[in-house]
């Protein structure tokens, strides 16, 4: 509210209706008299639209500010829970992001070989013509399991999820998923019944103890997240950081644990260990609401924090400690669940140990703990059923629901291409694992993909399989902003107009006090761009999906699911962008009834599922591979201004940070010639090279690994700041490892060494 | 009453939200800036801590940048160091004598934050605190704001022994009021900056003034700074890029040097 109230205030202050230099000129301060130029939001009426940010994946509501047709600012919306009037720098690029002047403008058909780049300007109409007769020709031959779906980024529910259940192929896939969130979801459902879900569910307002594994508040710059931590730590929370680097949040840390990679298990059981051996455990909590207590004692009896020590490079005090600090706040203590958990190809176990010590803690439902978070109500647009349930999997249950992990099948009765089942137990579709069967035909063949804001080729692990994969499909149609690295090989490009030129769907946020927000566009597409939603629709009335796409207008598709809460497009516009509902975060709200749905209706310290599936019931610690002699492992994260491979490209984040830095331990650097600010490049144990990256010789990390940030290094003419700038994490990743219960692809199994010259 | 910023460095989590709102909210072109984050760092691994120096104006009370500013570009308003750019001929003395180096050459002008000037005069923020997640921000009444960091000190002591607040007295009292963990120079930060020469002071007391009095003498005084300016500008491309077009614009003395 404050924030509108100040948009009239200024308003007024220049004079509305004047024009804004006649309005200065006449103002009362002697400042005015000085400043030539009226700032933008004084040369005009100025227009508010609401938005949820798409600049990364954390959709914060933002509020978006535009004079005569050209959008100026963003600024986090005031009403939204998640941004409440804030933004990161990140956010702060979505009106540069939008203006990028390398953005692709019109339709295109591939005239030059695949990975050329050659291509000529199409009307819509032949665009969509060409693109529904080839997938068409796909379903006839080989049916509709043989076309997949991969999308990331806000807008990908048209694809990925309504156009590919419509459709009817189980092969669709997000990053999101085996790339990123799988190990952690799926433990939590093993252990929990239901997944972590997208916001972490943790009780800042209360929490006394926090600890991260691996996690980089800061510089991954989610909004609330950083917004929480602050406060919770400015309160007095005592704050834990594992991290074999000095990260910005280790810097705020109480204690920092500099671990050795790859033996974050073997600590987590050192805990336990302390946790039970001490009695700093809830046991009347675990008594209550788990199963599996006497398996778990005696699984860690001699796990002790000296046997980790060894192991992780620890002190075994500063085990000891730090587990002290956690059972001594106990239920106000929660290691954060993090995100991107693909790390080491036995990450569930990992997440699973994580998970049982969020539960000795007592956490889970408890104030300043793990709360349960409750998706808000709204009804579907109604739709026939169907023809796949559940294509990208995923798990949308929350604490209290059913969770379904039953496989999608297709309509022809495949089921997925990635192997679920077989070379992993559950969880959503492993996007990695689609790759094979597009070059193998195995278990049946992938012949078309249609890719939607996913950076193929910077994203997903060893690409020059990828680009295998590229070369033999049938048909690859390309939605996106962006001339990204991949785009060179579709046979059809649709360029994407920006979050802030479109009406997209609702985002439901699960959270404390479940929320709707909305997206209207700020302006109307530019260049000859179409929203997301309106291509899946005309390519969906073009080939036999009519009954899906019913509604004229994105509009009515809107205002139809609104109604079913008494909103509208227009009432939630009056009430600031954001509807909040009733949520139900703490045991108390649940009664008698179980938020725990495992098949033991409690929580499971030992997992009846995961022995009857052969897999360790109770984690134990794997030692990970070690780095040879004369390389490092590769570890990979974020910087503020930045999100995956997405916004390098964008000018005012490029600005601020144009390329990514090598971190590497300032001694290691010093007996290998290097100094701060020399280009080296890189080289992985396959002799794939990426570079040129300036060194940062610091102390802030261990002597065993290096670090960079994802997502710079591409390769693509077409993208001015991005292109060459800095080095690829992902062209280094020449493997990884496969977390046989998730299907997660762990990616810090790659080695590199420095070298001089590509 | 003067105004001032609270920068409470136990919040600042480094996340450069202040650095992309004030580029958008300002419309500062590629290239320009002004506030950069830079990561300090001491002691040897694991023992180590670190933080983030906020380089931006400290819009001191005792300018220098305003004392030795020929053409009155920079001035002081509400506390504050203002700059009007279209006012600026620069000559770049602002850069040369910054005790905190915070002013920059942009585009043959001088270039640093002005505390949202055009922004606050209608009752906003600043763009960098509204947008702050971490709260770390905050602009009002200099009293009021010196009392907050107290306070703020007082409630991080626990953890921070040492912490202070910064620019209650510096350079005649700052109006950006620091929060700080540690000593100043934990983040490179002058402890005590070297005070206004008191030969600019002299200058902008007296000669300023009575050169400005005078249109004559004025327009007469610019086309000479012009000229020093000028020549100034060029040997620092000279030095910095050794550019070609420098060189040629240097010796023709043309106007467009500005934007070369």
């Amino acid at each position: 509210m404050a924030r509108v109230e100040l948009d009239i205030t200024r308003r007024q202050f220049f004079g509305a209706g004047l024009a804004g230099a006649a309005a200065i000129g006449a103002g009362t301060s002697p400042l005015a008299m000085r400043y030539p130029d009226p700032p933008w939001f004084a040369t005009g009426e100025v227009t508010t639209t609401y938005n949820y940010c798409d600049m990364c994946p954390w959709k914060c509501g933002i509020a978006v500010q535009s004079v005569d047709g050209k959008v100026l600012k963003v600024d986090g919306n005031i009403n939204d829970p998640k941004s409440r009037g804030m933004l990161c720098g990140r956010g702060q690029g979505g009106v540069s992001f939008m203006y990028d002047p390398d953005r692709l403008q019109s339709p295109m058909i591939r005239t030059g070989e695949r990975g050329e780049g050659k291509f000529r300007e199409v009307t819509w109409e032949e665009a969509l013509d060409y693109t529904a007769e080839k997938i068409l020709a796909i379903k006839e031959q080989y049916g509709p399991e043989s076309l997949a779906i991969f999308g990331h980024t806000t807008g990908d529910f048209w694809f990925t999820d309504y156009f590919a259940q419509a459709w009817g192929t189980p092969n669709a896939g997000k990053p999101s998923s085996a790339l990123c969130l799988s190990p952690r979801d799926e433990a939590c459902n093993l252990t929990l019944g239901y997944p972590v879900g997208g916001h972490e569910p943790m009780d800042w307002d209360e929490i006394e103890c926090v600890t991260f594994i691996g996690s980089h508040v800061g510089e991954d710059s989610r909004n609330t997240v950083m917004q929480d931590f602050i406060d919770a730590r400015d309160r007095g929370a005592q704050i834990i950081v594992v991290d074999p680097r000095f990260s910005t949040a280790a810097s705020k840390a109480d204690y920092w644990l500099p671990i050795k990679p790859g033996t974050d298990t073997a600590l987590l059981l050192a805990w336990v260990n302390v946790l039970i051996e001490e009695n700093l455990f809830d046991r009347e909590y675990i008594d209550q609401y788990a199963v599996g207590y006497d398996e778990l004692e005696a699984h860690v009896k001699d796990l002790t924090p000296e046997w980790a020590s060894t192991i992780t490079e620890l002190p075994a005090d500063q085990i000891r400690e730090t587990a002290r600090v956690m059972g001594q706040r106990h239920p106000k203590a929660a290691i954060m669940p993090g995100r991107h958990t693909t790390w080491y190809g036995n990450d569930s176990q990992r997440m699973r140990t994580v998970f049982i010590i969020n539960s000795l803690l007592g956490a889970y439902g408890r104030h300043g703990g793990m709360y349960f978070d409750k998706s808000p109500f709204i009804d579907s647009y109604p739709h026939p059923p169907f023809a796949v349930t559940g294509s990208a999997g995923g798990c949308s249950a929350e604490p209290g629901e059913e969770v379904s992990d039953e496989l999608p099948l297709g309509p022809s009765g495949k089921a997925r291409a990635d192997g679920a089942r077989e070379t992993f137990l559950r969880g959503a579709t492993a996007m990695q694992e689609l790759i094979d069967p597009m070059i193998n035909d195995d278990p049946y063949r992938i012949a078309g993909l249609i890719v939607y804001g996913v950076n193929l080729l910077n994203s997903v692990p060893m690409p020059s399989r990828t680009i295998e994969a590229l070369k033999k499909l049938d048909f690859i149609l390309a939605v996106d902003v962006l001339p990204q690295e991949h785009i060179a090989w579709a046979d059809v490009v649709f360029p994407e107009a920006t979050f802030l030129e479109r009406y997209d769907e609702l985002s439901t946020v699960p959270y404390k006090t479940p929320f709707i927000q909305m997206r209207e566009p700020a302006v109307a597409p530019m260049y000859d761009t179409m929203p997301g939603w309106q291509m899946a629709r005309e390519l969906g009335l073009r080939v036999g999906l009519d009954a899906y796409f019913k509604w004229e207008t994105v509009e009515e598709y809107l205002d139809t699911r609104l109604r079913s809460v008494g909103s509208s497009l227009e009432k939630m516009h009056d009430a600031g962008g954001v509807l909040i509902q009733e949520g139900k975060p703490y045991l108390e709200d649940f009664g008698d009834e179980s938020p725990f749905r495992t098949p033991s209706g409690k929580i499971e310290l030992f997992s009846e599922e995961l022995a009857e599936a052969g897999f360790d019931p109770i984690p134990v610690f794997e030692p990970t591979e070690e780095p040879p002699d004369g390389y490092f492992r590769l570890l990979y994260g974020r910087v503020p201004v930045h999100t995956f491979a997405k916004t390098q490209n964008t000018p005012v984040l490029s600005d601020v940070y144009p390329e990514n830095e090598l971190w590497i331990n300032e001694d290691e650097a010093a007996a290998l010639g290097y100094s701060n600010g020399d280009r080296v490049w890189l080289e992985n144990e396959a002799g794939d090279r990426t570079g040129p990256i300036p060194v940062k010789a610091t102390q802030r990390i261990r002597k065993d690994a290096v670090f960079m940030a994802h997502g710079f290094g591409q390769q693509s003419e077409g993208l001015t700041n991005a292109n060459g700038r800095g080095a690829s994490d992902t062209k280094m990743m020449s493997r990884y490892k496969l977390d046989p219960i998730s299907g997660g692809a762990g990616m810090r199994i790659n080695f590199v060494r420095l070298v001089e010259g590509g | 009453m003067t105004s001032a910023f609270l920068l409470d460095m136990s919040r600042c989590i480094g996340c450069e939200a202040c650095v992309v709102a004030c580029k958008t909210g300002n419309e500062l072109p590629i290239g320009r800036q002004y506030i950069e984050l830079i990561e300090h760092t001491s002691g040897t691994f694991p023992n180590l801590t670190g933080g983030f120096q906020n380089q931006r104006c400290y819009h001191c009370s005792d300018a220098t940048c305003v004392a030795v500013c020929p053409t009155g570009a920079l001035f002081k308003d509400d506390g504050l160091t203002r700059l009007n750019r279209d006012a600026c001929s620069g000559c770049g003395y602002c850069v040369q004598s910054c005790p905190y180096d915070v002013p920059k050459m942009s585009d043959g002008r001088a270039s640093k934050c002005d505390a949202c000037a055009s922004n606050v005069g209608g009752g906003g923020s600043p763009w960098c605190v509204t947008t702050c997640p971490g709260k770390a921000l905050k602009y009002g009444d200099r009293e009021e704001i010196l009392a907050e960091a107290h306070q703020r000190v007082d409630t991080i002591k626990g953890r921070y022994p040492n912490a202070q607040v910064y620019g209650e007295t510096q350079a005649g009292g700052l109006g950006l009021i620091l929060v700080l963990p540690d000593d100043p120079e934990t983040l490179s930060i002058p402890a005590d900056p070297p005070p206004t020469p008191a030969s600019a002071n002299l200058w902008k007391n007296w000669v300023q003034p009575i050169s400005m009095g005078s249109t004559a003498v004025a327009v007469a005084g610019l086309g000479v700074l012009g000229v020093i300016a000028r020549r100034n500008h060029i040997a620092e491309m000279n030095e910095v890029e050794g550019s070609e077009e420098a060189a040629v614009a240097a010796g023709d003395g043309s106007e467009g040097i500005n934007d070369a």
